[in-house]
């Protein structure tokens, strides 16, 4: 380090100080003339600091940076002149970096800047002027339609929502096997876009339909975020999608030679299944494209050695014993065998992939949500007769509930309904960039499009009952939004149980869907039933409908005893007794004792009555 | 007629009151951990509220974190500002440290000078003169006034002792009740009578001093209490205060569900908490304690020492399985003698 700097300023490189000087300010604008002259890297920020009275110099990397315009003398550098060439692509962005029009400033830099939001707000002391009103927003934000009107709150629900769309997420999704994918039959581009949005070029894999939207109830169906979907537009294919999984398995190599085999297993197969599991299967073993499969239904037949070495040496070399590992449809899925492709692993072992589709009609309780964070639930598919209509005879595809805009401050949905109407009489594609026009600006303009089709200006229609023919007494908004399908959906998540499998350890019922589980019933629930002294009912849940085992207590000693088949008695192997009461228990309890008596501890069961 | 009426209000047979109380409580409660009122105010007297309170009071905390005494004044004094005054002066706790500005200790000399704080002795009402002789009877030094100061002269120059008399010295009760903390006057609206808030929860010495009213004098020191006034006032101090911490934070839970939770805290004559340590870690069940917490040690003490569950409560009997003693489980279908005879078995054609 140097010396000590009285009255300078320290200069930092990277963080780390390089020296001192004594006029800081004119080292920054040093350093800023020679990076747009192209002397030194562009990727070079400066700042200085009053606070610290320090100078920081970056260049490494990791810093988040943004494109500024330059202004000079009140003139942004950016002339019409310019402008006109990069539109006929005489020159390019970064002929704008090179030759000092504009520059990326990083955030310790912009503290050191002022920049004007358009070119009229240029005064005396403005630097920089921003490349364009809307780079105030990040990406995220950028594409969505009509953001400056939308809260910050909904905004984050949207940057979730859209990565749950279905849509077209890869052309050659026939050619994918993703483990799950989603594809929707009928993608449109939104009739609403930004500027950001069309730039990534999203529309070339778009995620989502242009719903026709009346801000209506209908009777109590669309209730807190449900929302009620015309049938005739989903029977045409309004958010109609198809589900894809894959299904992968390997001829595994085990040490000691042994490998695994694609191939229908035989009865004698450790874990056979039955005839009618591998019944789908062709000679190879192997499921066919084009069948139809549902949950129970081998898929890849497979057989595998067994786990433990021992069980061979019983057999005695007469016939290999083997284990079925066959992969089975699991519970609750259904549909056709796609694709069926046969690879090979870097190991040189035989990876076999089945990909199963299956139709996804929206039905009651799938999920589809907006590009303001504004999601809903189906609860209800109308029939179109009952729907409301327009005058024109136009039906609505999805009624939304209109106590979902006020609270939620979402108005850019409104916008958006607008616009896509008029986008959609007009036949064009609508610009929704943050800030590109005045809210009220737009309204107008909009209004305008729609009244020279013959529209209510403010898009306002009498809507018509469907079921009476008669005109509702107010005016009913509505428009075009362009609504995602989200992935979640019931027909994945369902689930039910009435008997099934339990615990091997507590022989209680199992948990989860996976398992063909139950749902728990907790502490919290098991309170409930006391407070209210249901002792019978609790007793049903807990015991009769869970582990509830027969046991037999011995009268002498108190310890459990048990039934000896072959010679048809009844032992108690502390006492040598055969005098017995049979008890109900719940089979957690004889664990425990089992356990306890594990630890050389004897417990005793006194019994009464 | 009053039977009946007293009647109405009586619990039914068997029912579970104690799961009643627990989520009666619980389930406002829950909110208390979201949003909790805090009151904001100059007083050196703000007492703990919310979650907090109600955790130190259901777990049987020795001491409160913030102990709050409120001394009400007989009624010679109680309108009179100037005597209120006096009787708080006589009880506001003040030790040398809270009136010294400046301490000197002299090792060369053996002397300590503690220069005093004009304006505090002035506001507790003592002069230099009475703290002097106040050491001098206390700690039994030799004080004598100097120009700005008091002068302690050890008559040593051990380095230890002069440094230790300094300690005590800082530590010495000035004025005031021992424990009674720092107290303030206010005024109740409604009545327009003076009393006093301190700091402090030594009741008993603040209770000694004449013109506090010792019937309505109390604190905020459950345990206080259980050592003044015995365990049936230890159990409605408790209650109380469970109500008011809740109704600072505007819950309204029914009084009885409190007033049990005190009850079951107090019942076998000292105060013990909800915990493992208190009322859950001395059910009579072996199965209900193990149920709960330490299992393994619970298991072991029954192992080593043959305990028997006698299969009375509702956690042991839903672990085996059989129905539970509560509500329609607490009672049996009994037909007299008699009465047996008199059904005849239906004869099936």
């Amino acid at each position: 380090m140097a010396a000590r700097a009285k009255g300078k300023a320290y200069v930092y490189l990277n963080g780390k100080v390089a020296g001192a000087v004594e006029n800081p300010l004119e080292l920054a604008a040093e350093i800023r003339a020679a990076r747009r002259k192209g002397m030194i890297s562009g990727e070079v920020n400066v700042s200085y600091s009053e606070k610290l009275n320090a100078v920081n110099i970056n260049t490494d990397r990791g810093r988040l940076r943004k494109p500024y315009i330059i202004v000079e003398n009140k003139q942004s550098k950016f002339t019409r002149e310019l402008e006109e060439k990069l539109k006929s692509k005489e020159i390019n962005f970064n002929w704008l970096l090179r030759n000092g029009i504009v520059e990326y400033l990083d955030a310790e830099e912009e503290e050191n800047i002022l920049a004007a939001m358009t070119e009229k707000d240029i005064t005396e002391k403005t630097t920089h002027l921003e490349v364009d009103i809307s780079a105030i927003f990040g990406f995220t934000i950028n594409t969505s339609p009509y953001p400056e009107h939308n809260s910050l709150a909904r905004h984050a629900m949207l940057a979730n929502f859209t990565k749950q769309a279905q849509g077209l997420y890869a052309t050659n999704f026939n050619q994918r096997f993703d483990s799950r994918s989603y594809i929707l039959f009928y993608p449109q581009k939104p009739i609403a876009t930004t500027a950001a949005y069309e730039t990534v070029k999203i529309t070339n894999h778009p995620s989502g339909q242009n719903f026709v939207v009346a801000l209506s109830t209908y009777y109590g169906y669309n209730m807190a975020d449900a929302i009620v979907l015309n049938r005739a537009a989903v029977d045409r294919g309004l958010g109609r999608s198809m589900f894809y999984k894959t299904y992968v398995d390997e001829e595994r190599r085990y040490p000691g030679g042994q490998k695994d085999k694609f191939k229908i297993p035989p009865p004698t197969a450790d874990g056979y299944m039955g005839e009618h599991v591998y019944s789908k299967l062709s000679e190879d073993g192997i499921i066919e494209p084009e069948m139809e499969v549902s949950e129970g239904d081998a898929l890849i037949g497979k057989i595998a050695p067994p786990r433990f070495l021992e069980e061979n040496l019983g057999a005695g070399g007469l016939e290999e014993k083997v284990r079925d590992d066959t992969v089975v449809m699991k519970t609750g899925e259904s549909g056709v065998v796609d694709s069926v492709i046969f690879t090979e692993s870097t190991g040189a072992t035989k990876i076999v992939k089945t990909r199963i589709r299956s139709l996804r009609i929206p039905e009651n309780g799938d999920k589809f949500a907006s590009r303001h964070g504004q999601k809903g639930v189906v609860a209800l598919i109308v029939p179109p007769e009952d729907m409301p209509f327009t005058a024109e005879g136009i039906v609505p595809d999805l009624l939304l509930n209109p106590h979902s805009i006020p609270t939620r401050l979402t108005f850019g949905h409104l916008l958006e309904m607008l616009s896509g109407k008029a986008g959609a009489v007009g036949g064009r594609i609508m610009d929704g960039t943050a800030f590109a026009e005045a809210g009220s600006k737009r309204i107008e303009d909009y209004g305008n499009m729609l009244e020279s089709h013959g529209f209510e200006r403010y898009g306002n229609e009498v809507l018509y009952d469907g079921m009476t023919g008669l005109p509702f007494r107010s005016t009913i908004f509505n428009g075009v939004v362009y609504y995602n399908r989200l992935y979640h959906m019931v027909s994945n998540k369902i689930q039910v149980r009435s008997r099934g499998k339990v615990q091997i350890l507590t022989h209680q019922p199992t948990e989860g869907k996976a398992r063909q589980g139950a749902l728990r019933f907790g502490e919290m629930e098991r309170d409930a039933l006391i407070g209210y002294g249901a002792s019978l009912l609790l007793k049903e849940r807990l015991l009769d409908q869970s582990d509830k085992t027969e046991v037999l207590v011995c009268k002498n000693c108190g310890s459990l005893g048990y039934y000896d088949h072959i010679k048809k008695v009844q032992i108690c192997s502390v006492c040598k007794q055969n005098d017995f009461e049979e008890v109900e228990i719940s089979y957690a309890f004889k664990v425990l004792l089992d356990e306890i008596k594990s630890l050389h501890i004897m417990t005793s069961i006194s019994l009464n009555e | 007629m009053a039977k009946q009426t007293q009647n109405r209000y009586l619990v039914d047979y068997g029912e579970p009151v104690g799961i009643i109380a627990a989520q009666s409580v619980g389930e406002p409660g829950t909110q208390m951990i979201l949003r909790s009122f805090h009151l904001a105010g100059i007083e050196s007297t703000v007492a703990t509220s919310g979650l907090p309170r109600i955790i130190e009071l259901v777990d049987a905390k020795k001491k409160p974190t913030t102990p709050i005494t409120y001394i009400y004044l007989e009624s010679g004094v109680n309108k009179n500002f100037e005597k209120a005054t006096e009787l708080l002066k006589k009880i506001n706790e003040v030790r040398m440290n809270h009136i010294a500005k400046r301490v000197l200790e002299n090792f060369s000399k053996g002397k300590i000078k503690v220069v005093l704080d004009k304006q505090e002795l002035d506001s507790e009402g003592l002069t230099q003169k009475y703290v002097a002789s106040k050491i001098e009877k206390e700690l039994d030094l030799e004080a004598k006034i100097e120009d700005n100061g008091i002068v302690v002269n050890m008559h040593t120059r051990n380095l230890k002792e002069i440094r230790a008399a300094t300690i005590s010295l800082m530590k010495m009760l000035v004025s005031g009740v021992d424990g009674a903390g720092k107290g303030t006057i206010r005024r109740d609206d409604a009545t327009k009578e003076f009393y006093l808030v301190s700091a402090g929860s030594n009741i008993e010495g603040i209770m000694a001093v004449d013109g506090v009213d010792k019937t309505r004098t109390t604190t905020n020191d459950v345990f206080a209490v259980y050592r003044l006034f015995g365990i049936e006032a230890a159990s409605k101090a408790l209650a109380i205060e469970l109500k008011k911490t809740l109704k600072e934070q505007k819950i309204s839970v029914d009084d009885r569900h409190l007033n049990l939770l005190a009850d079951a805290m107090t019942a076998s004559g000292t105060i013990k908490g909800v915990g493992r340590h208190g009322l859950s870690g001395e059910k009579k069940s072996v199965f209900a304690r193990a149920a709960y917490e330490e299992t393994l040690k619970h298991l072991i003490h029954a192992a080593a020492f043959g305990e028997v569950d006698r299969m009375k409560g509702v956690t042991e009997n839903i672990l085996i399985g059989k129905q539970i003693p509560i509500g329609t489980g607490s009672v049996k279908l009994a037909v007299k003698k008699e009465d047996m005879a008199k059904i005849k078995p239906k004869s099936d054609k």
